[in-house]
This record gives structure tokens, C-alpha cells and sequence, in this order.
């Protein structure tokens, strides 16, 4: 076990450093850099040559891609992740504050999706070829296909502009309303409603594509003989389909599972941008539009990190589901 | 309130087309000439010298010795300069304008002609009558964007300089007209030698920041010689610093700005962004960016401030609240300046343009930018009606086709007289641009002092001129393929060229208009959206061959400068020409208001002839605004980057 974990780290590492790379020089390549950004636009900004040399050079753009790569790495291990051009913090304060925010949507959302996949996609296995699993069926696929910046914008006329006033209203958008002396309960309250909209968003198109997923995986597993068999040892469709078909889904769930650990931390650019979340998705477009390499590059090391675990995750959670795999 | 030019305004996401600023300066009674002189060099061996200011170790520039405040007095003739209080202004003004329609009728109107929106503007824009304003209210502003930083000299964008109108300190301001002045609230008097090398500012005596720590001359040149420092990293700040030879305060009250030479541009050089000294004083030497240290650091999130407005709370990347300083308005029991109508202005942060017109039809924010599809589709309903209305007025932003003259294409004058000739103009304007918009012809807008009495005709689609110009330039189909081609350097080169676009729609169509346009006569367009940033990068490195873009004309003509002067940095379409040039640099140094604007329409005619752009049209300002608000008065910089601007806003008080 410990050598495997040791050499999955080892591969871990040198899968980070090509992934940090590529990305750093993808960076660097495109073109326009921050101070095309910030001063490329007014003609009032009469930056001297002499200066805008010295910006690069305090920015690091005077070097190559290579040179600049060694050293944020070397700061990288010194516990430096830098600071960002354009909003003027360290990286790591920068993200800090955006992850609780995204963790509360992203996190709210996985459970939610998780919790209610599982039952519907066993309920669709075992009503397969039933009226109402084709109506689920023909639910689950509106919602996937349904844009999410649609139903944002309908939930938010629903909810927030014909609800005003009624029980049934909830905030436009943003993270909370209240100041922040009010009382705990209040405010834990106020930001519980201003997460719904955004997390309904952020549910309906996974849970739509996770039940499918599992109705398509259960679909493979009732056709497999051991399921025949315990049907001829007298086992209840429910028992046959949870503790016998279930069970030997769950290594492409854990799969998928371990593929959402990133997603849970990279947020969404479109609905936060639509209800002003402060969550990490915008942060990653905004850095990439404002070509704000550490920023970048901090996190792309955080996604880079998280994906790696997720893999990790999931292989040793393979020996759990499945006795036949070992880690060894 | 003092105003500080913004480099941003408001602009479509994703575009930011900005508004040069600079202020030009008429001196009034400037009729004698005198040869400019260094104040480095004291006029009498026995005048006493004054010591350099104390404070952060000044750059080469800023080392030189300030003659005495008597020898200047001896040697200088002192014109008075104009020293106002922008509502004032803006009173005196309204009480002359004729009042068009009463409240209650201007707010039952629907914005749906010109004469509904002056009506509109004329009974809502007016000040308060004296006690009809709710001065416990609060302003629910719209920002697209998070600050950055609260450091009044590291700002740069739109929702930074809007939040530094309000809470930061400064001597100067301009009103509606463009028109500067010293700000009353802060200036007792202000005063330019004749010979134009130097201004002279008494503050008055009864400012303090924000913590009680009292607002004085020292101050100011403290903020001067670290802006001019080379290791605080704020070279836009210092673009108009620079062509200052120093500061001095003579005393807490007393201020002279010494020039380097006698500029009409020097209002915009001496008015920049002020620090609090003695805040700053102890910790700049340690950390000369101004951010990295713990006490820069905790400064940002509670920064002293100078202006009417203090930051009271601050959610990032949702809102910002501001809350008005009592210390501002009242100095030792009394009151001492008129104190802003609003209580609180809390800036709302939302960056999707559909979230932000619900954040306005449901009561959430008190005014916002529309896009022009809103203003046209989506703003016409009882639904929008029922809180809110709407008003529009001319900007002074415009925008055009780019030539880059370096390509084969674009060299020969007359191609480029083709190609405005060969587009639709009038299509564009009607289907494209829906009819919002006002043609453009040149660089300055029409009306202007700048511009000219002699209007530009824009040009008009005629597509036989078109191909006789591009004929006489040899661009004539002569492999008969369907395709204007011309030989250079002994190949034949098919006319056929990219046009580079932002990745907007609106953008896209009029470049597709272009191209249809085009194809009629012969040249081939491949229309290729950007992003924005590349585009940036394509057009500074000018390897582009034709682009779509658009520039804010600066309140003064001189911003333009590094647009069409040979070789400057935002020349994209690298056009030269020496009368141009040697135009720019005489406008800059002509003080008298009409002989130099006849420079500057000079400048303007000749750029037309040359048509290195194919200009399009000058773009509106479009606001929707709560039936709550009143108050709001459009510039060419529109409504809120003036004085008062913002500062005129009010709620009328609760029947």
C-alpha cells in the first residue's frame, strides 16, 4: 500500500509538473499580457517607454516563458505562490476567498445531486420500459439539455422579480444582504437564500446526466448472470437491484466521483456570473482575460492537485467497492 | 466634490473603449509673453531657499530647490483662476434652462422620442429645492467590477475611479462644459502666473481626513514625490506628473506647482490623486508598492479618505458601501460645505448586464448602464415602467475602421477614401446601430471647440467613387478572376483582406456589412472576431491589417496625440504626417482657447482627407434610473465623471 501511494505521488508530481508547464507556457503564449490590458486602451496613459520596461521587468514579462516558469516554481516551493498583477494580493489570500463561497454552492450541489441521482436512477432501472420512467427519462433529458443561463434568468424573473414581496421570493443575486454585525443565525439564513437559485442551477444539468449515467450502468448490470441468478435464488427486485446490480455499478460511479472532486473547488463562470457568486469560476476567467499569470497559474496547480487526488481517491476506493481490485 | 478624470468610463462588457481625459486650460488675460525660466534657480543669491519637502527620497526630477514664496510673488504676475463648488455651478445653470414638463409628468412619460427624453432629463435632472431632499437615503449604484485597490494612485478602473469620486480628496474639478475649476469645497483661491510656469493654491483650513488627522498643502506634494518615485508602480498616474519640475508647500495651506513649461495641458498635469502624508510617510519607505506590507494591506480594506464618502463596509466581489463622513461637511461644530445628499452609496457589483436590468426592475439598484439592445427591446414595458425610467444623451465616444497604413492594401490614401465611400453608412446606422447612434466624420466631436465651425460631411455610401478611387490606385481586376488585384513587387495581389473584431456581435455585423459591401466591388473581407486582450495585442504590435475599434475623445484634444502622432504608442494605424505632428505640439502650446482650436480642426480636416480610419459613429450614453432618483445631468462623459456628476444625485423626501 505504502508503495503503491509513494509511487502514485512520485507520478503525481511529474504529472504536475508537465501540466504546470504546458499551461505556464500556454499562458505566456497568447497573446497580450496584464499591461496590454491595463493600459492598452486609454490614449490619456502616456506610459514612457522607460516605464513600461520597468513594469515588465517587476512583473517578470521581461523574461522568457522558460526563465519565468523556473521561477514560480521556485517560489512554489518555497510556499510563494505570488501575487496578482491585476488585483494586487497574494494568490493564496485571493483564493482563500473564493473557496468557501464556491465550496458552499459546489458542495451543496454534489450532495444534492448525489442524493437524488442514486434513488432516481435505480427507481428508472427498475420502472424500465414503465410509463413513468419514460417520463422521468423525458424529464432528466430537458434538463440536460436546457442552457443553464436560460433557466437562471427564469428562475431569477420567477423567484425574484413576480415572487417580490410573497413568501416565495429569494434574492437576485449576490452572497448575502445583511451586514456583517448581524446575528449568526440570521446571516447563516440570509446566505442559505441567496445559495438557491444558484445551486438549483448548478444542480439540474448533473443530476440530469448522473441519473442517466447510473440508469445506463444499471441497465448493463440486470443483463449480467449473476443477477439472473439471484433472481432465481428468490431475491426481491429491490435487494436484486440495490445489494446485486448496484453494487457492481459502483466502480464507474466512484470513477465519476473521483472526476468531480475539482469541479467541486472550480466552480461555475456562468452562474456566477449571473448571480454574482464570488466563487472561483469567475475568478479563473477573469485571470485568463486579464492575462494575469500567477493567478492563472495558482489555480491550475489547485485544480491540477485536486484532479490528481481525485484519481488517486478513486482507485483506492476501487478496493473498497470491489474486493477483486487491490492496490497493491 | 473633486473630480478625478477616469481613464474608464462605462462601456459594454467586454469593449473598453476609454475616455482620454485631460482638461485644457484657457488663461484668461495671457496676452504677454515671457521666456520661460527655471524656478530651480533662485532669482536672487540672498533669497532664501526653501528645503526640499520632507518625506520619501524624490526622484532626480523632483530634487530641485523651490524659489521662496516671496521671490516668486516678486517675480511672477498671479492671474486669478476660477474657483467654484460644482452644484453651484450646475444651480446657475439650471435656474437659466427652461423647465419642460413637471415631475409627475416626466415620470408618466415612456422615453420613446427626443422630445420625451429632454422632457425626461429636464423635470428629473434638476437639484433639490433647499430641505426637499431625503439626506437619510441611500444610493444603490451598479458597478460591473470589484476594486482592485482603494489606494487613490494605484486605481485604474471604471468602478475604482467612481468610488475615488467620492471618497478621495483633490483640489480641481470640471463641469459639465468640461470646463475647470478649483474645487470651493477645498480651495480658497488659485492663482497661474502670467507666464503659465506655475500655479499657486491656497487650501482652506477646515479640511480633514477621515480619522481627524487635518488635510493640508504637505499633503499634496508628499502624494507628488511618490507618485514620481520609479519604484511605486504607477506609471499611468505619472504620465501627467512628469512634465511638472516639482511642488512645494509653503506652508499647510499654501501650494505652487511648478511646470516645466507653459502648457495648456497643465491643469490636467497638477490635478492627480492625494495621499494621506501621515499615513503614508511612516510605512512607504518600507514597502514602495504601496500593497504588500500588513499596514498597506490593512489599508485597503480601511483606507483614510479625503473626500465626502468613507468606505464602510466592503463585501468582496459583491458590494461596497460607502457612508457619508460628517467631518467632511462640519469642522469644529460647524458646518462648513454643503454635505451630500445621500446617507449611504452602497455600489452593487454585477457583472451579467440581464441580472443587473432585474436588479433595476425589481427595486434593487437605483440606476444602471443599458446596453443599446436594452434600451430598444427590454426597457419598453409596464414592467420597466413601473419603477423606473430611462434617459440617453451624446457621448463622446465614436468609433471606426482602422487602416494599418503599413500593408500594401492601405498606403494609397485613395484606397482608403474607397473603402469609406464603398461602406454602407447609412444601413449601418439604421439597422445595425438601430437608429441610436449619430454618424461620425472625424476625431472630435462635432460642436466642440476643438472640432471646428466648419462641420465634416460624413461620408455616404457610393460605390462608383469607390471603384474610380481604387481603379486610380491601380486596384483593378487584372486577371479577370472577379477580384481587384494590383502588382507588387512583380506579383499580382489579389485585394483581399482581414478585418480583426472584438468577439460582440453588434461588432461583428457592421464588419459583415463591411464585407458584403465590399465583395460588390471587388475585395474580399474575411471578418475574424478576437478576443479582446489579442486584439489589444494585435493592434499595439500593428500586425493587423484592418480592425474595428473605437476611442473616447478626451476633454482635451491633446490625449489624441499619441493616436495620430508619428510613432507613438497608440498610433495603430501607423500614420504619419509632419503638419499633423508639428500641429499637435503647437496646440499644445497655444494658450489662447480659439487659436488653438483652430489647430486642433486643422488636425481634424487633415486626418479627414487622409481617412486613416473610416469613422462610423459617435455612441450614446443609455440609463435606466429609478422613478426614486432625481438629479442626473449628462455630460459628454456622461452622467456621473464631472462635477457634481454623481454628487447631484438625490431622493426627494418622504410626503
Amino acid at each position: 500500500m505504502a508503495t503503491y501511494l509513494l509511487r502514485r505521488l512520485l507520478l503525481g508530481c511529474v504529472t504536475l509538473v508537465a501540466i504546470t508547464v504546458v499551461v505556464y507556457g500556454l499562458a505566456r503564449s497568447m497573446p497580450g499580457n496584464p499591461l496590454t490590458a491595463q493600459l492598452g486602451e486609454d490614449p490619456s496613459r502616456k506610459v514612457s517607454a522607460a516605464d513600461y520596461e520597468r513594469m515588465q521587468r517587476a512583473y517578470g514579462l521581461d523574461r522568457s516563458w522558460p526563465e519565468g516558469y523556473l521561477q514560480w516554481a521556485g517560489n512554489l516551493l518555497r510556499g510563494d505562490l505570488g501575487r496578482s498583477i491585476t488585483r494586487k494580493q497574494p494568490v493564496t489570500t485571493l483564493i482563500g476567498e473564493r473557496l468557501g463561497p464556491t465550496l458552499l454552492v459546489s458542495g451543496t450541489a454534489f450532495l444534492l445531486i448525489w442524493m437524488l441521482a442514486i434513488p432516481l436512477g435505480l427507481y428508472a432501472s427498475a420502472r424500465a420500459g414503465t410509463v413513468d420512467e419514460r417520463g422521468v427519462s423525458l424529464v432528466l433529458y430537458a434538463l440536460y439539455s436546457f442552457p443553464t443561463f436560460v433557466a437562471a434568468l427564469l428562475l431569477q424573473i420567477v423567484f425574484s422579480v413576480w415572487s417580490k414581496g410573497t413568501a416565495w421570493e429569494l434574492p437576485l443575486f449576490g452572497m448575502t444582504s445583511l451586514p456583517p454585525d448581524a446575528p449568526l443565525a440570521a446571516r447563516i439564513v440570509d446566505v442559505a437564500r441567496h445559495m438557491i437559485l444558484p445551486v438549483v442551477c448548478q444542480t439540474y444539468v448533473s443530476l440530469a446526466y448522473d441519473t442517466r449515467f447510473i440508469r445506463a450502468t444499471m441497465a448493463e448490470a440486470v443483463r449480467q448472470d449473476y443477477i439472473r441468478t439471484a433472481r432465481a435464488k428468490g431475491a426481491g427486485p429491490w435487494r436484486v437491484l440495490v445489494r446485486h446490480a448496484f453494487r457492481n455499478t459502483l466502480i464507474p460511479l466512484v470513477t465519476l466521483l473521483g472526476l468531480s472532486l475539482p469541479a467541486l473547488v472550480g466552480g461555475s463562470i456562468i452562474i456566477e456570473q449571473i448571480f454574482t457568486w464570488p466563487g472561483m469560476g469567475r475568478l479563473f476567467f477573469e485571470s485568463i482575460r486579464e492575462r494575469d499569470y500567477p493567478t492563472i497559474m495558482g489555480l491550475t496547480l489547485m485544480f491540477s492537485v485536486l484532479t490528481l487526488l481525485g484519481q488517486l481517491l478513486a482507485d483506492l476506493l476501487y478496493s473498497a467497492v470491489d474486493p477483486r481490485v487491490s492496490v497493491e | 466634490m473633486p473630480l478625478f478624470l477616469p481613464r474608464h468610463p462605462h462601456g459594454p462588457a467586454g469593449w473598453r473603449c476609454l475616455l482620454a481625459a485631460g482638461v485644457a486650460v484657457a488663461v484668461v488675460g495671457c496676452g504677454r509673453s515671457e521666456k520661460p525660466r527655471l524656478v530651480a534657480e533662485p532669482e536672487s543669491p540672498a533669497a532664501p531657499v526653501m528645503p526640499p519637502e520632507p518625506g520619501p527620497a524624490a526622484p532626480a526630477e523632483a530634487t530641485f530647490l523651490p524659489p521662496s514664496l516671496a521671490d516668486l510673488d516678486r517675480d511672477a504676475k498671479w492671474i486669478d483662476r476660477p474657483v467654484k463648488q460644482g452644484l453651484a455651478v450646475l444651480r446657475e445653470q439650471q435656474a437659466k434652462e427652461p423647465v419642460l414638463a413637471s415631475v409627475a409628468e416626466a415620470l408618466a412619460l415612456r422615453n420613446d422620442s427626443p422630445e420625451a427624453n429632454a422632457k425626461i432629463l429636464s423635470a428629473l435632472g434638476r437639484l433639490p429645492e433647499p430641505g426637499a431632499a431625503d439626506s437619510s437615503a441611500r444610493l444603490d449604484r451598479h458597478v460591473t467590477g470589484d476594486l482592485s485597490s482603494t489606494n487613490p494612485i494605484l486605481i485604474s478602473s471604471s468602478a475604482e475611479f467612481d468610488i475615488l469620486g467620492l471618497t478621495g480628496f483633490g483640489l480641481f474639478s470640471f463641469d459639465r462644459a468640461l470646463e475647470p475649476f478649483a474645487s470651493a469645497e477645498t480651495v480658497v483661491s488659485w492663482q497661474t502666473s502670467a507666464d503659465g510656469l506655475y500655479d499657486r493654491i491656497v487650501m482652506r483650513d477646515d479640511l480633514v481626513w477621515s480619522d481627524g488627522t487635518p488635510i493640508t498643502a504637505h499633503d499634496i506634494a508628499f502624494t507628488y514625490r511618490v507618485i514620481m518615485d520609479p519604484r511605486v508602480p504607477v506609471p499611468a498616474v505619472r504620465s501627467g506628473t512628469d512634465q511638472l519640475k516639482g511642488v512645494h508647500a509653503y506652508d499647510d495651506h499654501t501650494l505652487v506647482f511648478f511646470h516645466k513649461e507653459p502648457l495648456a495641458t497643465n491643469i490636467w498635469n497638477i490635478n492627480f490623486p492625494v495621499l494621506p502624508r501621515h499615513i503614508y510617510a511612516s510605512t512607504w519607505e518600507e514597502d514602495p508598492t504601496l500593497k504588500d506590507s500588513p499596514e498597506h494591506v490593512a489599508l485597503e480594506e480601511k483606507p483614510v479618505c479625503g473626500g465626502p464618502y468613507e468606505i464602510l463596509a466592503r463585501k468582496r466581489g459583491q458590494e461596497i458601501v460607502l457612508r457619508r463622513r460628517d467631518n467632511w461637511s462640519t469642522f469644529q461644530g460647524k458646518v462648513v460645505r454643503e454635505p451630500p445628499y445621500f446617507r449611504d452609496v452602497r455600489f452593487r457589483i454585477i457583472e451579467d448586464p440581464n441580472t443587473a436590468l432585474l436588479a433595476l426592475k425589481s427595486g434593487e439598484i437605483d440606476e444602471m448602464i443599458l446596453q443599446p439592445e436594452q434600451w430598444t427591446t427590454q426597457t419598453v414595458d409596464d414592467g420597466f415602467y413601473e419603477l423606473n425610467t430611462k434617459a440617453t444623451a451624446p457621448e463622446w465616444v465614436s468609433f471606426h475602421f482602422a487602416w494599418n497604413i503599413d500593408e500594401p492594401f492601405f498606403a494609397d490614401r485613395r484606397v482608403r477614401r474607397a473603402m469609406s465611400y464603398a461602406f454602407d453608412h447609412d444601413r449601418m446606422l439604421e439597422k445595425i446601430c438601430l437608429g441610436l447612434y449619430q454618424p461620425c466624420a472625424g476625431n472630435f466631436p462635432p460642436g466642440s471647440w476643438m472640432a471646428g465651425t466648419k462641420p465634416l460631411v460624413p461620408y455616404k455610401q457610393d460605390l462608383d467613387k469607390a471603384e474610380t478611387l481604387l481603379d486610380e490606385a491601380g486596384w483593378s481586376d487584372h486577371d479577370n478572376d472577379g477580384i481587384r488585384d494590383k502588382e507588387i513587387d512583380g506579383q499580382l495581389v489579389p485585394f483581399e483582406f482581414t478585418m480583426l473584431v472584438n468577439q460582440q456581435p453588434f461588432r461583428i455585423a457592421i464588419c459583415t456589412l463591411l464585407k458584403e459591401n465590399l465583395e460588390q466591388i471587388g475585395v474580399i473581407v474575411n471578418v475574424r472576431p478576437v478576443e479582446v486582450t489579442a486584439l489589444q495585442e494585435m493592434m499595439q504590435k500593428r500586425t493587423f491589417q484592418a480592425c474595428l475599434s473605437g476611442w473616447g475623445s478626451g476633454t482635451d484634444p491633446d490625449t489624441s496625440e499619441n493616436i495620430w502622432k508619428t510613432g507613438e504608442m497608440r498610433n495603430y494605424s501607423g500614420y504619419s504626417n509632419p503638419e499633423v505632428d508639428r500641429l499637435f505640439a503647437e496646440g499644445r502650446r497655444e494658450l489662447d482657447r480659439s487659436r488653438r482650436g483652430e489647430k486642433y480642426a486643422r488636425i481634424q480636416e487633415i486626418l479627414y482627407d487622409d481617412q486613416p480610419y473610416t469613422w462610423l459613429f459617435w455612441r450614446n450614453s443609455f440609463y435606466g434610473f429609478s422613478k426614486s432618483l432625481r438629479g442626473y445631468v449628462f455630460s459628454p462623459r456622461g452622467p456621473f465623471h464631472y462635477s457634481p456628476g454623481s454628487g447631484s444625485l438625490w431622493k426627494p423626501r418622504a410626503e
